[in-house]
């Protein structure tokens, strides 16, 4: 059976993805619409748009390396 | 291969007389690419359209019509009219439709008018149908005031009371339609004791006699129009299939007509000769110079204005024009006659991959055509997220089949990728994890979910060696060795970094120079190497648990190239490489997304497994139906969430991660002169 330091351990690693997770997606969101409605105007910035989009996914991947890290010190 | 097709200006002069018979010359070459003519050149003034182009837009116009009134379907009708059939004749046919057609169109049209007319009509005098009173009735009286509409609940008894009895009233037989007389000066009372029962007023229709009787010669009348409008559509439909191959091969052929003697308004003309700029491809140049020369001698004069190189020239042109005196607003409205378009060079497999580069935006002239760097990448992330025999034979044939029945661009980018991307997951499912459907060929524990079990035949591990190395199916799984799958995006990634930065490299030197690449990329390259370094020791000290030694010679060389890598890219670039620096890691870390999306789809499948097998089959019964359709309904839903999340995390790895580090884009796309046919034919 796990003691508790592990499921802490877990615990925290579910928070450092899933909260990450929500701030990307929040910022993503309001980049996203923005995005789409320059596309609306002139496809051609479909490019841009898309790199700009996902510039906030950063902090996701941030977060899901935080909980590898984590887990792997299980 | 990797750039696009090198180009040539070329300059054609030549007399008016000579101008119907070189444009059709131009069009027959295919590859030339006009240039707008800039009228600000000295002695000449745009050109103006052919003789030919006002009565063929005409006629054109008429056709249009024509296709609008029959209802002519493009795509339904693909016969291909040769020209020679219809060109010479083509004003008096247009006559000859429009003549016969004109009957058909008017009745219909009039018909429709009379149509929605009566029904107007009858929908006005519908709710007054069960009222048993002549429309007369209703109108001409002095001291009394109507009022009619739709209500809630009936009022009758509150009307009674409110108004003393001094009210007639009418309720239609559904109850919910009401007719109220009362005397002009208790009219008000009455309106408010109805709009309490949620009044709704309506208009008392105009004419005389009973509305159930009106009201059911006009449905007749209309009955009567609806069946004549059937007929007239039938004289339509067969007017359709009589004309319509005529009807959408001359509005080609007049449309081609129109484009062609258009053409000199992109031109200059004098009074007597005109002057057209134009690229063409440089290997193409002496067939154009030939074909001109075949055609008219030495009429029509030809000249190669340039050779086009890739060095960055249009900076500078721009900074003459600053310092020749003229405005920002005077530069910028200066056309971009200078910008060279691109002809993308490609075979037929890695051409279908160009569909995701100009998604992006087309290259430029100097720089790397970066569809090659797609064609080999992408299928290889897609291969490696979804890596799953199961789903990559679907997704193969899905992609083949598409591949030869579609017609339309993104069907065909759909296509290409999942095409490529299944075939990829096939070798990476066999030869990497050993998977299908989730479930391994041959699992290294004996109490595991494993098709050799499953099917009770023996799947041997190794399939055969060459020299010492055995070749097996599967080496590692998504779920059980998520450190080496990890550990191994970021070496992916860190090499297509850098293969990045190196294609970035060869961009700068063709365009500024040897010395400009060095210091904007080379040291970046020096960077990310200096970073992999760390890396390995990172790995060490933060996974493995070793002690950080200072005196590492990988943390030393690594720490090394950082260091002069950054101080050459901030002399390079300035202060903006500081902020950059971070990007690194960052960039490097969004690879793990490959490991992760496969561990994702490998968990899910997983689950299903688990369900449908080992929980409901086993049980026996009709429980293995319910196990199965889970077993089927969970694979699909992991089969369409893959094509959007490998798909999209494939591409996307490219446009963000790699991309950034050469690609510029937003150049002209080579778009020549040509005629494409697709109703008449050409001899």
């Amino acid at each position: 059976m796990a003691d508790i330091g592990s499921g802490l351990i877990a615990i925290g690693a579910g928070l450092a993805v899933s909260i990450t997770g929500i701030a990307s997606a929040i910022a993503e969101s309001s980049i996203g619409a923005a995005a789409v409605g320059a596309m609306a105007e002139d496809d051609k910035l479909f490019g841009k748009g898309l790199i700009l989009t996902v510039i906030p996914e950063t902090i996701v991947i941030f977060g899901l390396v935080v909980a590898i890290l984590l887990w792997l010190n299980m | 291969m990797l750039l696009p097709e090198p180009m040539s200006r070329i300059l054609v002069v030549g007399t008016k007389e000579r101008l119907p018979a070189s444009i059709e010359l131009l069009y027959g070459l295919e590859n030339v690419h006009v240039v707008d003519f800039s009228p600000d050149e000295e002695g000449f003034t745009l050109g103006s359209p052919l003789p030919e182009a006002s009565d063929a837009s005409r006629m054109l116009l008429k056709l249009r019509s024509m296709e609008k009134d029959l209802k002519v379907d493009e795509a339904k009708f693909g016969n291909k009219v040769p020209i020679s059939k219809i060109a010479p004749t083509i004003d008096t046919t247009i006559e000859q439709i429009e003549a016969e057609m004109h009957g058909t169109i008017a009745s219909k049209s009039a018909m429709q008018a009379r149509l929605s007319e009566a029904q107007s009509k009858l929908s006005l005098l519908q709710p007054f149908r069960s009222i048993d009173l002549d429309l007369s009735m209703y109108k001409g009286y002095g001291s009394l005031d109507v009022i009619a509409g739709h209500i809630h609940s009936n009022p009758e008894a509150q009307l009674m009371e409110a108004l003393g009895g001094e009210v007639e009233t009418f309720t239609s037989s559904s109850g919910n339609f009401i007719v109220v007389f009362v005397p002009l000066a208790k009219a008000d009372e009455a309106q408010r004791v109805l709009i309490q029962n949620g009044l709704t007023e309506v208009q008392v229709p105009e004419g005389t006699g009973k509305p159930e009787k009106i009201a059911s010669e006009l449905e007749g009348e209309i009955s009567a129009l609806t069946k004549e409008m059937e007929d007239v559509e039938k004289n339509i439909e067969q007017l359709r299939e009589k004309h319509a191959d005529f009807i959408l091969a001359s509005d080609e052929h007049l449309s081609i007509v129109v484009e062609k003697s258009e053409l000199p308004l992109r031109m200059g003309a004098s009074e007597h000769a005109f002057v057209l700029e134009a690229w063409a491809p440089t290997a193409d140049v002496g067939k154009v110079q030939k074909a001109f020369k075949d055609k008219f001698q030495d009429s029509i004069h030809i000249e190669v204005l340039e050779d086009r190189s890739r060095e960055e020239v249009h900076e500078s042109k721009e900074e003459i024009r600053m310092e020749a005196g003229m405005t920002t607003a005077e530069v910028s409205a200066v056309p971009m006659s200078q910008e060279t378009p691109v002809k993308l060079q490609h075979g037929k497999g890695v051409g279908r991959f160009e569909f995701f580069t100009k998604l992006l935006s087309t290259p430029r002239y100097n720089e790397i055509d970066p569809t090659i760097a797609v064609a080999i990448f992408f299928p290889i992330f897609f291969g490696i997220m979804v890596g799953d025999v199961g789903y990559g034979l679907p997704f193969a044939v899905l992609g083949y089949l598409g591949l030869k029945k579609t017609k339309s661009k993104e069907w065909r980018g759909i296509s290409t990728m999942l095409f490529y991307g299944g075939l990829a997951s096939i070798v990476f499912g066999l030869f990497m994890y050993g998977d299908m459907l989730g479930i391994e060929f041959n699992a290294p524990h004996a109490d595991e979910l494993s098709w050799s079990a499953l099917l009770g035949v023996d799947i041997p591990r190794v399939l055969f060696s060459i020299g010492d190395i055995p070749i097996q199916l599967g080496y590692l799984t998504k779920l059980g060795d998520v450190k080496i799958l990890l550990y191994l995006t970021l070496w992916i990634g860190i090499a297509h970094l850098i293969i990045g930065l190196a294609l970035g490299f060869y961009n700068m030197t063709i365009r500024h120079g040897l010395k400009h690449a060095i210091s904007e990329k080379f040291s970046w390259i020096m960077i990310m190497v200096g970073f992999a370094l760390v890396l390995l020791v990172m790995v060490d000290v933060l996974i493995r648990g070793f002690a950080l030694d200072f005196t590492d010679i990988r943390f030393l060389a690594g720490v090394g190239l950082l260091v002069v890598g950054l101080v050459m890219a901030v002399k390079g670039e300035g202060g903006k490489a500081l902020v950059e620096l971070p990007e690194v890691m960052s960039n490097v870390l969004s690879y793990t997304r490959l490991a992760a999306i496969g561990m994702s789809k490998a968990g899910m499948a997983l689950a299903f497994n688990f369900i449908a097998i080992e929980m409901l089959a086993s049980e026996g019964g009709i429980m293995i139906i319910v196990g199965l359709l889970i077993f089927v309904v969970g694979h699909l839903m992991i089969f369409v969430l893959a094509i959007i999340s490998a798909g999209l995390h494939g591409i996307r790895l490219q446009y963000v991660e790699l991309f950034n580090k050469f690609y510029e884009g937003g150049g002209l796309e080579f778009n020549p002169l040509k005629i494409e046919r697709k109703h008449t034919l050409e001899e």
